[in-house]
């Protein structure tokens, strides 16, 4: 690893500062799980280091407007995965954040690295996008929300600017009739990359499907939305054989390639499977 | 050599489980392992490795890496006189010369202050390369006219082969000089295989294939080099053989062995990736350069991508058999890629796969084959995993096909003791029978299919079973045995502990010379201080060196008596040692204290020799040690994911001198079977470039992954054994392969013939049969 400078800053503020002083040459750390591999396999070499671990506010959960939830971007995974209010209404988020790694890592592992750094295998992005959250974003200008849709332009490529920060996420709330789920497969049962994760949440009212949102992860350079499926549910009563069709529109929505983690075949037959799978446990805990 | 004791009471020694005395120190972070060194004026050492697989080396301008403060060398293969293009083995291309053969093979080497300032360095070495056509497939590899990868008129090197002491009788040859990659060759024909095949029922033929796996020791290749003023070297090294790291030290830099001190260091596994030399010649040429002690630590991004794999293994394999199960004939092709440099253990594949079963007629033929990528070394048994997963596999298919119970099959065809290998070598006693008979005694197979029947939630339940083992490897060696003036005992040997071995022999000396274990320490010397020894490697330390420390500790005894019955003035056969004195039988407050003998012996004036005990034996007898392992799997359909329910390893260990010591080789080697089973594999791209450098993507099995493994020893005493024992460290990597492709077959009905056992390769063959 090379040698850095490193910063640290105790508010949001001091952060800003910093990255605009910093320049192009800095990197910020949170967890520092993706971050650290990168320094020592030189594939970054930053001059300036600025650690978010002494601000308090990038941790917190408080209740958002609307019965919804704000989650710091410095959350852990381990938090996300054991939260009593993240558990209660966004149950597919904290399965995401479960299957992070190892516990170990887990308790590193944050939100915000997991979004900034913009793998197409993040797990925690489709529980986002099934969740519609929006990206609360702040930097020399001033602060603005980004749909998490528009948060990923590309493999390891976000909307910030190179001084902007991720401060939070606002979930709103799902609705009292509304269930979420995320699988992903991996050869490996713990400490692996998802070849393939699906998020799915279905809301329900009096029987029929009023908002349904599926999710998928590495098979495409960003996290992308099933819209077609979503369509194919909504409106409509959620009966096994939608569920399968909606599965078979899931692989149409993928774009994947094939490399040392899965062929591109495998990653088209996993979204099948788990999209069948999610929706099931969607629609399941929806009507509970 | 086998001995009979004649102790008088059970003292506390061989067949006790003892914890290793070392464990306390290695769970709690006390062990030294040569990354904890830090001498006075320690450089720290970073080597520059080729981002090509097969490029020429146009330039190479380090003068701005030797400008930068804190660097202290910055060497190339210019600066280095001794080093020849035509390097036989991969310790001798300490840097490239002219030519990189694989992605990740130095090119330069920089010494400096700080780990830091050394990287930083190498972003300041210019290489100028021209890329150039690259062998990137064993198979295309063998083909005329493939991209070259040694130096024409290079040698095959065979001496992991004969390091391994595996096989005897099977010639191998350098050869062809059209396909200029095929490296070594070899054949072993027995009787009609034509007339065989014609005669068959049944012909099944398939082509296994294991990719290359790497041993994945905790510890990576680390060294440390200092050199005196009087031009003495010391290297303190990570090795499976501290003799062995001397020998090829003092080979490629040209310095008498004499001038060569090895100091093993405690070694965080092997496998067999820390036999050959790796790093020491280029962290001793740094010291030299610079005049001061130097520290190599590879990364594991560097083990991976360049250290010593396990080679890929390729079996074509077509079996012939009657309806009624005669079997008629065997043929089979195995190709080994080894990677940029020769060194496979060819002979042992070949012998392997004609040599289990009593094939009546086969003509197996074996290519060691050359690409552009890093060489390859032992691994734990090495080509036994993947010769047997062919073997076993096929076994299994044939039984099915003319539907006959397996394990029957099995053992109606094994070969005994005293049948003819294929290298004409007969086989010598060993429990392949005893294994297999008692897993297919356990409950898990008696119950298999009840298990399958119990399939649920789409999930579909399996069981399976494999059989396999290892020769068991020789080598010189040599052991002392002194007592000292407080009655205690000193054992000395070379030998490295990378298994837990060094407890065992203490318990060997403990028994031979008749005093309980506590009384015993034992103690791995320098190259420069202990009797010459072999390698930790081909399962035979406690065969071998336990036989020499048995000998030395039998010795010592003598000497021991002999003193005191003089001291006694008494006959030696009326003596015996009763823990810490030597007494005379019957008489039993006639005796002398142990501490009294050995007080005489460093006594100023005394006229009483100390006593030493020291044997020094070769050996001719190999000892083949043989491991069942069964599997109780449920597969998931869809996602191919597998579940392992159970896991019993059953395994014959001759005499069990330690236990809990030898379950721990069993489940260890277990683990590593199951992981080459199921999901390892360094993966390279067309350019012959590892996509997996790490251990995210490089996938060794975790806990959770596995079940509780059961282990079952089995005891048929090997008759030239150290009280019995056979080797136990190679056999339990073997069966786990085939005994998961059974498994997963009996579950699913699908049959897999290439590894890993990936979710991916399960879900698509399912998907496709249905
Ligand atoms: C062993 C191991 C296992 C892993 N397993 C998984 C897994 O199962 N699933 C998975 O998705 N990932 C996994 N990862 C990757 C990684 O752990 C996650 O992506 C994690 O969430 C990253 O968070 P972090 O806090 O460690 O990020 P860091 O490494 O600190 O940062 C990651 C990137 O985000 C940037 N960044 C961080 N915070 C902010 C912010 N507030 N604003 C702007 N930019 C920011 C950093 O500059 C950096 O570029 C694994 C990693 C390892 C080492």
């Amino acid at each position: 690893m090379r040698r850095f400078e490193l910063v640290l800053p105790g508010s949001v503020d001091d952060c800003v500062k910093a990255l605009a002083q910093a320049g192009p040459e800095s990197k910020l750390l949170a967890g520092g799980t993706d971050l650290l591999p990168q320094l020592k396999n030189g594939l970054l070499k930053p001059a300036r280091v600025i650690d978010l671990s002494g601000v308090p506010r990038l941790r917190a959960i408080e209740p958002g407007n609307g019965q919804g939830l704000r989650v710091g971007s410095a959350v852990t995974a381990r938090t996300l995965e054991l939260d009593r209010a993240v558990r209660a209404k966004y149950l597919s988020l904290a399965e995401s954040g479960a299957l992070v790694g190892s516990v170990q890592v887990r308790n590193l592992a944050t939100l915000g690295g997991n979004l900034c750094n913009a793998a197409p295998s993040a797990d925690m992005a489709p529980p986002l996008l099934a969740l519609d959250a929006e990206a609360v974003v702040t930097g020399p200008k001033g602060e603005r929300r980004v749909p998490i849709a528009a948060f990923f332009t590309g493999v390891r490529k976000t909307v910030l600017a190179p001084d902007e920060l991720l401060v939070e996420l606002v979930l709103p709330n799902p609705g009292a009739r509304s269930g979420g789920s995320y699988l992903r497969h991996t050869p490996r049962r713990e400490l692996d990359i998802a070849v393939v994760g699906v998020a799915s949440q279905l809301t329900l009212a009096n029987g029929v499907c009023t908002k349904a949102r599926i999710a998928l992860a590495a098979v495409a350079p960003i996290p992308l939305r099933a819209t077609a499926a979503e369509q194919a549910l909504e409106g409509q009563a959620v009966t096994p054989d939608r569920i399968k069709r909606a599965a078979d529109l899931a692989v149409e929505a993928a774009r994947p390639i094939s490399d040392q983690r899965g062929s591109a075949d495998f990653r088209r037959h996993l979204v099948r499977v788990l999209t069948r799978r999610t929706l099931t446990t969607a629609l399941a805990r929806a009507s509970a | 050599m086998a001995s009979v004791m004649k102790t008088t009471r059970d003292v506390k020694g061989i067949g006790l489980s003892i914890l290793r005395p070392d464990g306390p120190d290695k769970v709690t972070g006390q062990v030294q392992y040569v990354a904890d060194l830090n001498p006075r004026g320690l450089l720290h050492a970073k080597l520059l490795r080729s981002p090509y697989a097969h490029a020429k080396i146009v330039r190479i301008d380090v003068s701005r890496a030797r400008a930068l403060p804190g660097v202290r060398a910055v060497l190339t293969a210019a600066d280095i006189p001794v080093l020849k293009k035509k390097a036989p083995t991969r310790a001798h291309a300490v840097l490239a010369i002219d030519r990189v053969v694989f992605a990740g093979q130095p090119v330069a080497a920089v010494a400096a202050d700080e780990l830091a300032i050394a990287e930083e360095a190498l972003d300041l070495i210019d290489v100028q390369y021209d890329v150039l056509p690259v062998a990137a497939d064993p198979l295309e590899s063998m083909k005329p006219g493939a991209p070259p990868v040694a130096e024409l008129g290079t040698e095959a090197d065979t001496s992991e082969a004969l390091a391994h002491g595996s096989v005897a009788g099977v010639t191998t040859e350098a050869k062809s000089s059209k396909a200029v990659n095929i490296s070594q060759q070899a054949r072993l024909q027995r009787g009609d295989v034509a007339k065989g095949f014609a005669e068959s029922d049944v012909v099944i033929e398939n082509t296994y294939r294991v990719p290359m796996v790497h041993q994945g020791y905790l510890e990576p290749h680390a060294v440390l080099a200092q050199w005196d003023t009087a031009g003495n070297l010391t290297l303190w090294a990570s090795t499976q053989g501290s003799f062995n790291t001397r020998s090829e030290v003092a080979d490629v830099l040209e310095l008498p062995e004499n001038r060569i001190k090895v100091i093993p260091m405690e070694c965080g596994g092997g496998f067999g990736g820390k036999i050959r030399a790796l790093c020491e010649p280029i962290t001793a040429v740094l010291a030299r350069a610079t005049g001061r002690p130097v520290r190599y630590v590879m990364t594991r991004r560097e083990e991976l991508e360049a250290g010593m794999p396990a080679p890929q293994v390729i079996i074509k394999m077509k079996t012939g058999v009657k309806r009624d199960g005669t079997l008629m004939a065997l043929e089979a092709e195995a190709i080994l890629e080894s990677g940029a440099f020769s060194g496979a253990v060819l002979a042992v594949a070949g012998v392997f796969l004609a040599s289990l079963y009593r094939w009546p007629s086969f003509d197996v033929q074996g290519f060691e084959v050359l690409t552009h990528k890093p060489s390859i070394a032992a691994y734990r048994a090495p080509v036994a995993p993947q010769t047997i997963f062919a073997i076993d596999s096929q076994m299994e298919q044939i039984a099915k096909a003319i539907g006959v119970d397996p394990v029957e099959f099995r053992l109606r065809h094994l070969q005994r003791e005293g049948d003819k290998m294929a290298n004409n070598q007969p086989w010598l006693s060993n429990g392949a029978v005893e294994v297999l008979t008692r897993l297919a005694e356990h409950p898990l197979w008696k119950k298999r299919a009840e298990w399958k029947a119990s399939s649920k939630d789409g999930k579909l339940r399996g069981t399976g079973l494999s059989l396999g083992g290892w020769l068991g490897g020789l080598q010189p060696t040599g052991a002392t045995v002194r007592l000292n003036p407080d009655g205690t005992l000193q054992v000395l040997t070379g030998q490295v502990d990378i298994a837990g071995t060094n407890i065992a022999l203490a318990q060997i000396a403990a028994t031979a010379y008749g005093v309980d274990i506590d009384k015993v320490k034992i103690t791995t010397g320098d190259t420069d201080v202990a009797p010459m020894t072999g390698l930790s490697a081909g399962s035979k330390t406690t065969y071998t060196v336990g036989v020499a420390v048995m000998q030395a500790a039998e010795n010592a005894r003598n000497q021991t008596l002999e003193i005191a019955a003089k001291e006694l003035e008494a006959s030696v056969h009326d003596l015996e040692i009763d823990n810490d004195k030597v007494v005379v039988r019957g008489v039993p407050d006639k005796g002398i204290t142990l501490a009294s003998i050995g007080k005489k012996g460093n006594l100023y004036m005394s006229k009483v020799e100390p006593v030493l005990g020291t044997s020094h034996p070769a050996f001719s007898v190999q000892a083949p040690a043989f491991c069942g392992q069964l599997a109780r799997v449920e597969v998931d359909p869809d996602t191919g994911e597998v579940t392992l329910h159970n896991f019993v390893v059953a395994q014959d260990v001759g005499k069990a001198i330690n236990p809990l010591q030898i379950e721990g080789q069993m489940q260890g080697g277990a683990v590593q079977s199951l992981g080459m089973a199921l999901t390892e594999a360094l993966i390279y791209d067309d350019q012959a470039r590892l996509t997996n450098p790490s251990l995210l993507d490089y996938r060794k099995l975790t806990s959770a992954d596995l079940p509780s493994i059961e282990t079952i020893i089995v005891e048929k005493p090997a008759p030239h054994g150290p009280f019995g024992a056979r080797g136990v460290g190679e056999p339990p990597i073997v069966p786990a392969p085939a005994a998961i492709a059974n498994a997963i077959e009996d579950a699913t009905g699908v049959r897999l013939t290439h590894l890993p056992l990936s979710p991916e390769r399960i879900a698509l063959a399912i998907a496709a049969a249905s």
